[in-house]
């Protein structure tokens, strides 16, 4: 322990290199030098980061360091807000995401996201997962929107909760039922990179337990990215954690590394709750 | 503990400072109560006041003194194969000279015939048209009383004025109490109030041109307005980057709405009618004019719309991967209907009572049948009033008021139906 902190001491503050991802494979999203402005003030200072294929990487950090930031800009929400200023280069696979050429509409489809509190259309339930696939064109006739929508919300873990009741609004189900719906949503579009912005925040434990459970389930197949409050959660569900604290992202790597050794004496004190 | 303190005031503090700082509150409180409920009292009592005077003014006119004559439609007159073209002047004057005995002179049939309506001969062909088996009988028909005897009728013209200034003699009057006396007077709902149109006869002018003209023109008015108002506010509040030219072109569409309609009625002559060529008195204009007032207000309330539609709607949207046009079409904008149709409804129901930009195009024509299309000279509800109120004849005067108590009508109909849709269709997230 002692020289762990000794280690802390004498560490200087300054954000982490980019840490070879435990295993060698290719990184599916890469960041290098993110920096992100809201007007004149700036929200990420100098941000890289590898999140590695088909595992769950979760972002932790006090409120208002970042996190949020940096998750919106994997997928170009941060469009929609015209005072948002993001340079640096961010890669999904080998394709720079901020290339004017691409279109972001197919970027939104290959990167999917679950927000907060649940916001499901208000219409039906079959219709606020087949919208997805129908405005990218992805299927071609009634019989494979089914397929997609009942895939989705079977993979979504809802099916058996909904199959009689596709027609209703989906603004009738509950909470925990309406983000699962939301999740449903989200991989309808076959995308390859999930970002889930504290996902179980607005539900009660069971429901929470319900997300977690799914989220372990589907990081066989997409590549997962969580931003939470809760270091529980993130000691639960993640394979890796990135400490993001005032903008700079502090420290990087597996995730029982960094809640039982971390490395820099940011991390350890918002593990042990000194501050945050 | 003792007597004292169980009798005590229940108070938190009992000093006499206190009860009246209490007092004074509590004042206070019943002071704003009673401003509120004498500002609520003036605002009914004078409401009431003016729906009181239209319906005792008015409702004279929603009946109608129906005379009951049998009129012998002799073969002489009216030929079997020709109905149209027979001569229902004296097929008039032999059922008149039958109504009361003792009336045998000419000059005495011509004036009893001033009992029934001017269009009497009129009426006659018509039936006799639609129903040629007559010919040869006696066809019992119920025609309009002219307007002085309907006055008299309803007992709105005074009997005790001397007769030298009074409108009926008393002769006539003697033969309208006989008639009375046969049983042939009735007064039945007037529906002519609502399928004839206008005439300079009161008994038998109706609104009907009226309706169908005012019908016209808010037709018109809501093709123009709804898309084009709808459209506007979407870019202003979707595409519109924020700078000063927005600015300048919110301000202008907020000044639009303050402008005076007359101004609007001017437009329409100087342009529309000069300038583009469109004919005077034409739905067509008039719709025109009241869809440039009505524009404003479509555009303001669908502003308001939008910008209720939460923005965790339109996260979902972008975040599912659809574009700008998708987000506003196909979950901003139905979002948004419901708040658009009551505000449209509202400024329709704004845009059927205006009547001075109508009378500046010159809908205030005196037409005696309903238009045909928008491009064919009409009047209009708040017009019709406008001419009828100016008219010398006596029942003009209840009809007029009758006129007001139908646009009412209206107006509180589409309100009802504003107010409905926002209870059914409005949302809680």
């Amino acid at each position: 322990m002692n020289t762990v902190v000794d280690d802390i001491m004498m560490k200087p503050m300054s954000p982490v290199a980019a840490a070879p991802a435990a295993s060698n494979r290719p990184s599916k999203v890469s960041a290098r030098n993110v920096t992100v402005h809201y007007g004149v003030k700036q929200a990420l200072f100098d941000v890289n980061v590898d999140i590695p294929a088909n595992q769950v990487t979760s972002f932790i950090g006090p409120s208002g360091c970042g996190k949020s930031t940096f998750l919106r800009c994997l997928n170009r929400m941060n469009d929609t807000i015209p005072i948002c200023k993001v340079a640096g280069e961010m890669k999904l696979d080998d394709m720079d995401i901020y290339d004017p050429r691409i279109d972001v509409v197919e970027l939104r489809a290959r990167v999917g996201m679950v927000f907060q509190k649940p916001n499901p259309f208000p219409k039906s339930i079959y219709e606020n997962v087949a919208y997805g696939p129908k405005i990218h064109g992805m299927t071609r006739n009634k019989t494979e929107l089914d397929e997609v929508v009942t895939g989705s919300i079977k993979r979504a873990g809802l099916w058996s909760e909904v199959k009689d009741r596709l027609n209703e609004p989906g603004t009738g189900l509950s909470g925990g039922q309406q983000q699962r719906l939301c999740i449903a949503r989200a991989i309808a579009t076959k995308p390859e990179v999930l970002l889930m912005d504290e996902p179980a925040s607005a539900l009660d434990p069971i429901a929470t337990a319900i997300i977690e459970e799914l989220i372990d389930e589907l990081r066989a197949n997409y590549t997962i990215i969580i931003v939470t409050h809760s270091m529980q959660q993130a000691a639960r569900v993640s394979q890796r954690t990135a400490f993001f604290h005032l903008g700079k992202l502090i420290e990087e790597g597996r995730t029982e590394d960094i809640f039982s050794n971390p490395k820099h004496k940011q991390t350890e004190d918002y593990i042990t709750g000194k501050i945050g | 503990m003792t007597d004292a303190a169980a009798t005590a005031s229940p108070h938190y503090s009992s000093s006499e400072a206190a009860a009246a700082k209490r007092r004074r509150r509590y004042a206070a409180d019943a002071r704003l109560r009673g401003y509120g409920i004498a500002a609520i009292s003036l605002a009914l009592g004078l409401l009431g006041v003016l729906i009181t005077t239209l319906v005792v003014g008015g409702y004279p006119a929603f009946t109608q003194t129906m005379v009951r004559v049998d009129f012998p439609i002799s073969t002489e007159n009216v030929d079997p194969a020709d109905p149209a073209a027979g001569n229902f002047r004296r097929v008039m004057s032999a059922g008149v000279s039958e109504l009361l005995p003792g009336a045998e002179s000419p000059a005495e049939v011509r004036a009893i015939t001033s009992i029934l309506t001017n269009n009497t001969q009129f009426i006659l062909r018509n039936a006799v048209v639609e129903d040629p088996s007559v010919i040869g009988g006696t066809l019992a028909l119920k025609v309009p009383a002219s307007d002085p005897f309907d006055q008299l009728n309803k007992g709105l013209i005074n009997r005790d004025t001397p007769e030298d200034v009074r409108r009926l003699n008393d002769q006539q009057i003697a033969w309208f109490d006989s008639l009375r006396e046969q049983g042939r007077i009735s007064t039945p709902f007037n529906w002519g109030l609502f399928t004839n149109s206008d005439s300079r006869f009161p008994e038998v002018a109706g609104l009907a041109g009226a309706i169908v003209g005012s019908a016209y023109a808010l037709m018109v008015c809501f093709l123009i307005s709804f898309p084009v108002g709808i459209a506007a506010a979407i870019y202003l509040e979707e595409f519109a980057p924020k700078n000063r030219a927005t600015d300048v072109i919110e301000v202008n569409i907020n000044n639009l709405a303050a402008v005076p309609s007359i101004v609007f009625g001017l437009l329409g002559l100087a342009v529309f009618i000069q300038i583009f060529g469109l004919p005077r008195s034409a739905p067509i204009v008039g719709g025109m004019v009241l869809s440039l007032m009505t524009l404003p207000t479509i555009i303001i309330v669908t502003r308001n719309a939008i910008k209720a539609v939460p923005p965790s709607i339109r996260e979902a949207a972008y975040g599912v991967g659809a574009s700008k046009h998708q987000v506003t079409l196909h979950h901003v904008l139905p979002l948004a209907l419901p708040g658009i149709l009551t505000g449209t409804i509202i400024g329709l129901a704004q845009a059927l009572g205006e009547t001075a930009p109508l009378l500046l195009i010159g809908m205030n024509a005196f037409i005696t049948s309903p238009p045909g299309g928008v491009f064919e000279a009409s009047t209009a509800l708040p017009t019709q009033i406008f001419i009828w109120a100016d008219s010398p004849e006596r029942g003009f005067v209840s009809r007029t008021s009758a006129a007001i108590l139908v646009l009412l009508g209206f107006l509180i109909i589409m309100n009802g139906i504003a107010v409905f849709l926002r209870q059914r269709l409005e949302r809680t997230w």
